[in-house]
This record gives structure tokens, sequence and C-alpha cells, in this order.
């Protein structure tokens, strides 16, 4: 049995492995009770698992866990304040960009990894980011709207 | 972290006006900020985890089950096979195993499931486990499959449990349902009309796909009681059904209701909880949890669509319609029970919004080799309105007249009636306002048909729906009003995305005529404690929701007026209520506060009169019927939603490749009662129709096992596939049955975005297609052709 040191949200936490195949959302989910990140399909291919690591939007649900040892790790948990909510779940909340909710932990660190590199990225990058992430749901115009009214505040400021 | 209210709540956009303004969603916070539960969040003490070992196998009889070897290994707590051939289950046709006995029927079946300490042990032990199988013939093709020398799948069709009125089994064949519609005389239409056509379709089979898998965690405790909690839209059935199976009583069996990641169908009636529950009642006392695998879902859930079909139309040459003929097979699986109320309301919507003055309809439901087949949005209205509003096109071709003028002509309006005989009133909705709408909203871009790079091309279909729904099909509302004049309401509607509690709350603050902040909606539903509602389905929540509430909240201003009569001294009639308070308009200035009389009046003493405020509303669509065993015809469908989507799309010569510039849909949902998820719900639907008619298709290897089973192999829509543009347009004429006129909207918008865009296609290209999905590869071969 291995163990990794990561820390996740600023809080460093150590955690055993188990034998096999182990994923970096298995150590979330599981052993940190993080659920916000969710299993969608195993293979990369929804991103409701998207977490950032080491500043890197990831799917961690291709990530093995030991390839986190080390690593930072931030999670949808980890983005509002007392302050309020991050700018993107705000925008999200207004816009309606949510209905199951099953995928928008996901496209919102899907955003937040590509906002935090750069704030205003063109309609192309904007584009290119959010096609890893599926939605049954919205039809993707609220989520999408969403997305370009966080990046024109982020132009204003 | 906790984010005070006031920071994310726009207050103006939560009071201002309750029924038709666009609120925030309630549930919009807990999911955006990932705390909101599903199923597979939710953790048990004493929790075991179970993997299932899938036969992959189409169809094969079991020989022997050794599960010696997975029975040692570690962590593993019990390996469960299937023993006893009569444990079937089923909600209106029992023929279902929770788990493979003598004989597997499709190659996701389980066959064994091993129980664990945790999900990696169980995954580890079912590799272990050793099946001998003697294959068998399989069939997949419902054609084939319903031939009278295919390969029987169920030797006991016909003899299983079931309603006897609206099924109608063909012993001895693999058809377990056989709907026939007889309106009229058929064949004397179509030797009186001057123009015949007739085309085969197919409609493939498809996933549902909603990004949450399928989770169930279900405990027996030590008196043999049950309680599941389940990623399902059907909470009462899965407690009926789970009832019969192990025949013990509904009030022993709570079925919790978290958050719901997306249903679309896949998750109604029953699919994963049977399984889960017999493998729990093995080891009493450990909540057993079970969360599909994606491949799963592909393999083990339910799948939706399968139809193969034929239609005929007959017209005069002026292009009134004056017959139809219609054969569907649907590919319905290996079971029966979720799939035969679809194949019924394929059959008698399969007119789409036209009037047909004679119509002959037959619809089988056939088992074959594949996982079954269940509701999936739209419930059996997509199959068959694809192929009429292709007719229609068709026919418009071959007379030379527009299509919007043949389908102008032929609308179901005001005193013209449907397949199933019943006439239609002003009230059903306007459709040729919708019609119009659509037209209007594309004829902005109508002009160019080709330019160097890209064919361009228009297609318009017209919808309708009818919610199909036990005929005893209700929902109930539950209110209590605390001591400060605060409300809880609890429903049983499953907010699986569509809004429900937002427009729960809405409701419910019209309803009372008080702030919104002063409701709580439950989130989850429980059904020791939730009120009875048959499912979450047929989009009917707002309909038959809002009608409870509606129910409740009278009955608590009831409740409130006689409290103050008491202590008014007059009659509860002669009470006006106003929100904030109850009193007597000419006996003066005396206000009693709703707080003051919410759990009777007390006087200073202490002294109570009056009762407190705790309702229970209900509502039942009145006066459906199955329809009748002959005829097919009857009161079968309790409201419609009538509609018009278009689609303007340009192809690129070289590649094939359809791009959607312009998406408009039209509905007339009675009244809109929040505008912004209204129009989610139809952005969503415009998407995942584009899916079937673009990509999405359930393709099979030679063996029988499915081929495309995770998302990338199985392609649906993503953000480059959305519409350039939408439109999205309601109509409000009200229905006077519904909340508010108020009627079901949710399913409509993926009704006809097939039609819509193959007629589309043809006007680009002259290219007729009847199956889907159409692939840039299909464009460039009809291309080359001509």
């Amino acid at each position: 049995m291995s163990q990794i040191q990561l820390t996740v949200n600023g809080t460093s936490h150590t955690v055993q492995l188990p034998e096999g195949r182990y994923m970096l959302l298995d150590v979330l989910r599981d052993r940190l009770e993080l659920t916000g990140a969710k299993f969608g399909c195993g293979a990369g291919k929804c991103g409701a698992c998207t977490v950032i690591l080491d500043g890197e939007a990831v799917t961690s649900c291709t990530v093995p866990a030991a390839k986190a040892d080390g690593k930072d790790i931030i999670t949808i948990e980890g983005i509002s304040s007392k302050e309020g909510l991050h700018p993107i779940q705000q925008a999200f909340l207004d816009h309606g960009a949510v209905q199951c909710g099953y995928c928008t932990p996901g496209f919102i660190m899907r955003l937040y990894g590509l906002l935090e590199k750069k704030p205003v990225p063109d309609e192309q990058e904007l584009h290119a980011e959010l096609e890893k992430n599926l939605c049954r749901c919205t039809g993707y115009e609220s989520i999408l709207d969403a997305a370009r009214t966080v990046i024109a505040d982020n132009q204003n400021d | 972290m906790f984010v005070p209210l006031s920071l994310y709540i726009k207050e103006d956009r939560m009071e201002k006006g309750h029924v038709g303004a666009p609120w925030q969603r309630v549930d919009a916070f807990a999911k955006v900020t990932g705390s909101a539960l599903y199923a597979a969040d939710i953790k048990l003490p004493r929790m075991l985890h179970a993997a299932v070992l899938r036969s992959g196998k189409a169809h094969a009889r079991i020989l022997k089950i050794d599960t010696s070897e997975a029975e040692q290994m570690s962590g593993v707590r019990k390996i469960v096979t299937g023993s006893d051939p009569r444990l079937l289950f089923g909600t209106c046709l029992v023929d279902q195993p929770p788990i493979a006995v003598e004989k597997t029927r499709h190659p996701g079946e389980a066959v064994a499931v091993a129980i664990a300490d945790t999900p990696g042990h169980a995954t580890a032990a079912i590799k272990k486990i050793n099946v001998d199988y003697e294959e068998l013939p399989f069939v997949l093709d419902p054609r084939k499959a319903a031939a009278p020398d295919a390969v029987q799948i169920h030797e006991k069709n016909g003899h299983y449990k079931s309603l006897e009125y609206p099924i109608h089994p063909v012993p001895g064949t693999n058809i377990f349902h056989h709907y026939k519609l007889r309106n009229k005389n058929v064949d004397a239409a179509f030797s009186a009309a001057d123009v015949v056509i007739e085309e085969e379709f197919e409609f493939p089979l498809s996933s549902h796909a909603a990004i949450e898998p399928h989770a169930a965690i279900c405990r027996f405790d030590l008196e043999g009681n049950i309680e599941l909690w389940a990623s399902n839209q059907a909470p009462f059935v899965i407690r009926d059904v789970l009832s019969k199976m192990f025949d013990i009583s509904t009030t022993r069996i709570r079925v919790h209701i978290p958050y719901l990641g997306g249903g679309f169908g896949g998750k109604s009636d029953v699919s994963v909880e049977p399984l889960v529950a017999y493998a729990a009642s093995f080891v009493p006392g450990h909540p057993v949890k079970l969360v599909l695998s994606r491949k799963e879902v592909f393999t083990s859930s339910l799948l939706g669509r399968g139809m193969s079909g034929r239609m005929k139309i007959g017209a005069t040459r002026e292009g009134m319609l004056a017959a139809l003929e219609s054969e569907m097979y649907f590919a319905d699986g290996a079971y029966g029970d979720t799939s035969w109320p679809v194949d019924t309301v394929a059959g008698h919507n399969c007119s789409g919004p036209y009037h047909f003055p004679a119509a002959k309809v037959d619809v089988y439901g056939v088992y074959t080799n594949s996982p079954p087949v269940g509701a999936y949005r739209g419930y059996g209205h997509p199959e068959g309105e694809f192929m009429v509003n292709r007719m229609l096109d068709i026919l418009a071709h071959r007379l030379e007249i527009p299509v919007t003028e043949i389908m102008r002509k032929n609308l179901l309006k005001e005193d013209k009636t449907n397949l199933l005989g019943q006439t239609m009133y002003d009230y059903h909705g306007d459709l040729e306002g919708c019609l119009d709408s659509v037209i209007r909203a594309l004829a902005e871009e109508k002009d160019k048909s080709e330019d160097d790079t890209y064919l361009y091309g228009t297609g318009i279909a017209c919808l309708m729906k009818s919610p199909k729904m036990a005929a005893n099909a209700s929902s109930g509302c539950h209110l209590s009003m605390d001591g400060s004049g605060n409300v809880n309401i609890s429903l049983s509607g499953v907010e699986m995305g569509q809004g429900c509690h937002t427009v729960f709350l809405q409701m419910a603050a019209e309803a009372l005529q008080i702030p919104a902040s002063r409701i709580r909606v439950a989130w989850d539903i429980d059904t020791q404690h939730s009120p009875w509602d048959w499912q979450t389905v047929a989009s009917m929540q707002t309909y038959r929701g809002g009608k409870a509430i509606i129910d409740a909240c009278q009955k608590a201003i009831a409740q409130l007026k006689e409290n103050a009569a008491a202590v008014l001294e007059c009659d509860p009639e002669e009470v006006t209520y106003d929100g904030h308070s109850c009193f007597h308009p000419r006996k003066g200035d005396r206000k009693l506060s709703v707080a003051s009389l919410a759990r009777g009046y007390s006087y200073k003493n202490g002294l109570t009169v009056g009762k407190v405020v705790e309702t229970v509303g209900t509502f039942r669509v009145p006066g459906v019927v199955d329809p009748d065993p002959e005829t097919g015809m009857g009161n079968a469908a309790g409201s419609w939603t009538f509609g018009c989507q278009g689609a303007r799309i340009r192809i690129h010569k070289e590649s094939g490749q359809i791009e959607i510039l312009h998406f408009a849909t039209a509905l007339d949902p009675g009244r809109v009662i929040n505008p912004q998820t209204a129009r989610g719900q139809v952005t969503g639907g415009v998407v995942q129709g584009l899916g079937a008619t673009l990509m999405e298709k359930i393709e099979f290897k030679d063996d029988g096992q499915i081929r495309n089973i995770n998302f990338g192999p199985y392609k649906m829509p993503r953000l480059s596939h959305m519409p350039h543009k939408f439109t999205v347009d309601f109509l409000e004429t009200p229905n006077t049955s519904g909340p508010w006129g108020a009627k079901p909207l949710g399913e409509h918008p993926i009704v006809t975005v097939a039609p819509a865009v193959l007629n589309a296609i043809r006007d680009a290209t002259g290219a007729d297609f009847f199956q889907l999905p159409v692939t840039s590869q299909d464009i460039k071969n009809a291309l080359g052709k001509e």
C-alpha cells in the first residue's frame, strides 16, 4: 500500500492508497468526502470530474491517485468564500446555466482553469475549453452566456 | 463554505410577481457549489459495495456458475446469483428477473453480484466467477424478431402476470404487445385518394445519456423492512414493484430520492433498483451500494427508441390528407415492462398534429436480445412524428405545393378529431400560430440556396405531444405552516433538472400571495413522508403538481379564515385573506396576522381556538382511460401541447458536414410559469434532438454486444453542435384545466427536431433521408450520387 500527500483547497492531506485502480476522483470523493466532482464516464470524455491540478484543469477520473502526490488541487468546494460565490458560480446561477446540476461543478472548474490563466480569452479559446465537457440538459446556450458574462466582467475590471 | 443568502439571491428576481417571472432556480446554489447531493454521493454506516458480472452473451442458457474462488477473496462478503425463476418484477408486465436465472437474454444482463467492503474488492471478485453457457441464436432486428420462425426469447410470452386491458401479447412469438388502431375505413379512403405515398423509416436505439450514471443503495433491516436511496424518477413505482417482488407491504418500504442528475426517461419506472435490493436481501443490516459504470449505463440500464417503421399516406390533389396507414416495430429489448406503453403512444400519436379522416395503425413491441427499452424524452412521439413530417414534405414535393400550405390545411385544430377520436377545442392551443411563428423566424435568412462552399436549406415540422400516464395518475402536495407563518411544501416531483422545484415555489407563492422567502420546497423525496405521486414523467409536474399546490393552498387559506372567524365571531366566508392577515371588511380595523392564526389562535391566557394549518392537496388528470382493445381509440390523452419547429441549415459541399444555422421552436404551453427555465427546456431538448438526428446510435458487434459503450465512441452533442442561433417562442393560449393555464412543455422540444432537419437536408440537397442519424458521410454519399 502506498501513501500520497496532496493539498486540496489549501489543506494538506495524507492518503493511503489501496491496490489496484484508484484515481484522484476516488481520493476526493471517497477519502476526503468532497463529492462536488462527479463520476460520469471514467474516461475523461464528459468532464463532470474536472478539478484544477497545479493550475491546470484535469479530468480527475483519468488521473491515477499516485500521480497526485505532492500536487495542489482545487475543487468546486474551494472557490467560493464568505464574501460570496465565485463570479463563475454566480454567473451560472444568474443565467440558469444549471439544470440537473451534475455536470455543473465540472463546467465551472473547466472555466475556472481557463480564466485563472487567461481572464479574457477569445471566443475560440473559450469554445475549445467548453467543448471538453458534456451537458445533456441545457443545450449549452446558458452555459456559454454565463461564461461570456464572466469574461466581459473580467475585461471591464 | 457558508455563503450568506443575501450575497447570491437577487431579491428583485424572486419577489416581483410569481407566476410568469424568470425566477432564479431554487436548486442552483446547491448545484453551483457542488453541495447538492446525488445518490452516488451518499455514504451510510456499515455500507458495502456491489459489482455486477454481466453475461456478455446476447442469448444463452446458463449451465453452471462457479463462485467458489470469488467467495474466498479478501474483502468479499457475499456472492449472489439467481436461483428462483419465479422471482420476477414489473409494473404492468411482470416479465423480468432481477438477476438472470437459467437464461440470459441480453449481454448486459446481471448473472452474479459480488458484495464487498469496497468497490475495488467487489470488482476484483466478479472477475473470478466462472460461468458455463450454452449459446442460443439471438436476434436484434425487430422485424426479424417478430417473424413466426424467430428464436423465442421468452417461452412464457403471453403467460406473464400483466394488465389485460391495455397489453396485447401474441403468445408463441416475440411480440409481447400489439397495439392496433382502427379509425374508420382506411381502405376506402386510400381508394378515393388522388395520391398515395409509402416509405420505410428507421429510428435507431439510443442512450438517454444523462451525465449521472444510475445508482442505488439498499438496506434490509433485521425485520425485513427495506430502505432504498436511488437515482430514479419514480419512487412510488419502485416501492410498489419491490413490494410485489418481495411480497411485503409497501408501508415497510421506504424510498429516498435525492437530487437526480438527469433522467430523460432512462431513470423512470425501475432499472437497477430490483437488482440492488435482491443483492441487499442477502446481507441484512448492511446497505449495499451500486453505481453503474458508463459502460453499464449503455449495456445494463434502459435504452430508448429503436423503431423500424412503414408509413403510407393518401391525399387529394389539393393536399388534403385522406388516410394514414402506419406499421411500427420496436426493438424493445429483453424485457417489455417499460416499453409497451411507449409503443401504444407511438401508435396513436404517429399522425402528428395533423387530421387524418381515416387511419389504421399497428405497433409491435418485440422482444430482442438487447437491453430493455424504456421511456425516452418524447415517449414514442418522436418516432411517429418523424415519419409523418417527412411524409408531408415528400407529399409537398410530389404535389408541388409548399409544405407549409399542406400543413396549414390539415392542422389539428378546433373541431377536428385526432386518431383517438378526441375532439380539439380552441383552448388546446394555437398550432397555426406556432407554425406562423417559425415561418417568420426563419424567413429572415431564407434567401440563399447555394454559394461556392455550402448548400443551404430550410425545413419545418409541426408537433404535438400528449402525456401518457396511468389513468389514475395523480400528484399531491403537503403544506404545513409554522408559528411564524412560514410555509413548508412537499411534493414528490423529482427535481432532475427540469426546474420543477422552482416552479412549485412560484406557484405556491402566487396561490398564498406571500413572498417566496417565506416558503421552502422540500428538495428530496421520501415515500414515508412525501405525498403520493404517480411518477415524474410525461412533463406533468408543473401541470399536475401545480394543481395539487393550488388545492393545498386553498385549503390552508380556508383554515386560516376559519380560525379567524372563530376570533372575529363571524362566518369564515365573511373573512378576507390578503397574504399578511385575515380580517372582516366590515368589522373595523382588527387584522389577525397569518402567524397568529397558523397554529390556531391563542388568546393571552393560552386558550387556543381553531385548527393547525396543515393541508394536503391532490390532483388527478380527470377522465383518462386506456385505449379500447378493439379500436385502439378512446380518451387516452389528458391534454395536448402543440408546437412547430424549423431548421435553417448549411451543408459543406466537400465534407458533407451539416451546420445548424438557426433552429426555431414555437410551443403553446398554455402559460409559461418561468420563462428562464422554460427556455432552458427548449434549448436542451433541441440539442438532444440534434444528437439523435446527426450522430447518436447504439451500434452492435457481430456477437450482439454493444460496440459504442462510452462517450466518445457514442457521439453526442457538444458545444460546437449547438445551433448558431436559437429562436424560442411561447404562445400562451390558456389551458382551462391547468394551473394558471399552464400545460406540459418539458419533452416537447425534442419531438420534431429530426424531421425539421431532414426536411432541410432535402431542401438543400434534393436527397430524401428516412433513417437516423444522418451523418456527413451519408450526405457525401448522397451528393456523390447526383
